[in-house]
């Protein structure tokens, strides 16, 4: 890929979702994909996210316990004031 | 229309993760539609000039069929069947394909400290039978000696070696 539309590591990360959903427009989904050709470690994360996806797209939310759920929220709140 | 298809090991296709139906002895693999499981948009497949962009572990020949899209780097058909593999692309030939990038590349940077490190990354990645990477790194440097037509040429003389070892004509 040519340096212009050279995709970096960090914007790789930053569009992981989009493309595991689909939502990439052709030419970005194009660039992604070829850097991800040369770049073992972002295609490593690309896995990563697939198969937390995977893992944790099958819990219902029955599954998780009320320790469990407390633990998370905590979790989540201390992230957004980070 | 045929076309080539890079895979992975096992013949499991990079982005989408779908493993193709392989060619038995004396017929083709199955049809393989466009759908969500394989890749949304379409069968994904290469004219020779695209084979640099992809490189993967397997090339195979694949037959294309109902609407097919030519894009810049690939084509992408309603339908496709893997039709044999290209056996020439082994070992031997992801190490020379990588070994003539890093010539090249040796070539071009010369003695010029800032472009050196790419040249020994393209001999680094080609010795260790990483033929994409000392691919996309010879390109790379050739940009930033000679900008975009250098690039060009650079990914040309790629399409040319591998047209040439491996027999391809499509």
């Amino acid at each position: 890929m040519r340096l212009a539309d050279d995709l970096s590591c960090a914007e790789l990360v930053e569009l992981v979702t989009e493309y595991v959903d689909g939502a990439l427009d052709p030419c970005d989904r194009e660039r992604f994909e070829q850097h991800l050709v040369v770049c073992d470690g972002c295609a490593n994360h690309l896995e990563q996210m697939r198969s937390t996806i995977e893992v944790v797209g099958r819990l219902e939310e029955a599954d998780v316990g009320d320790e469990m759920a407390a633990e998370l929220l905590v979790a989540f709140r201390g992230w957004k004031a980070s | 229309m045929i076309a080539y298809k890079f895979l992975g090991e096992g013949g499991t296709a990079r982005f989408s993760r779908f493993t193709w139906p392989l060619p038995g002895a004396g017929r083709y693999g199955e049809w393989v539609d466009a759908h969500p499981s394989v890749c949304a948009t379409g069968i994904h497949a290469c004219r020779t000039a695209d084979l640099p962009y992809w490189i993967d572990a397997q090339l195979w020949r694949i037959e294309l069929d109902g609407d097919i899209v030519e894009g810049t780097r690939k084509v992408v058909a309603e339908r496709g069947r893997l039709v044999d593999r290209v056996e020439a692309w082994d070992t031997d030939a992801k190490h020379g394909f990588g070994r003539a990038c890093a010539t090249r590349a040796d070539a071009l940077a010369g003695s010029l400290p800032a472009l050196r490190a790419y040249a020994d990354d393209a001999a680094v990645f080609a010795e260790a039978g990483n033929p994409a990477v000392a691919g996309f790194v010879a390109a790379r440097l050739a940009e930033l000696t000679g900008g975009v037509e250098s690039y060009e040429s650079e990914r040309d003389a790629q399409v040319r070696w591998l047209a040439e070892n491996l027999a391809l004509t499509a």
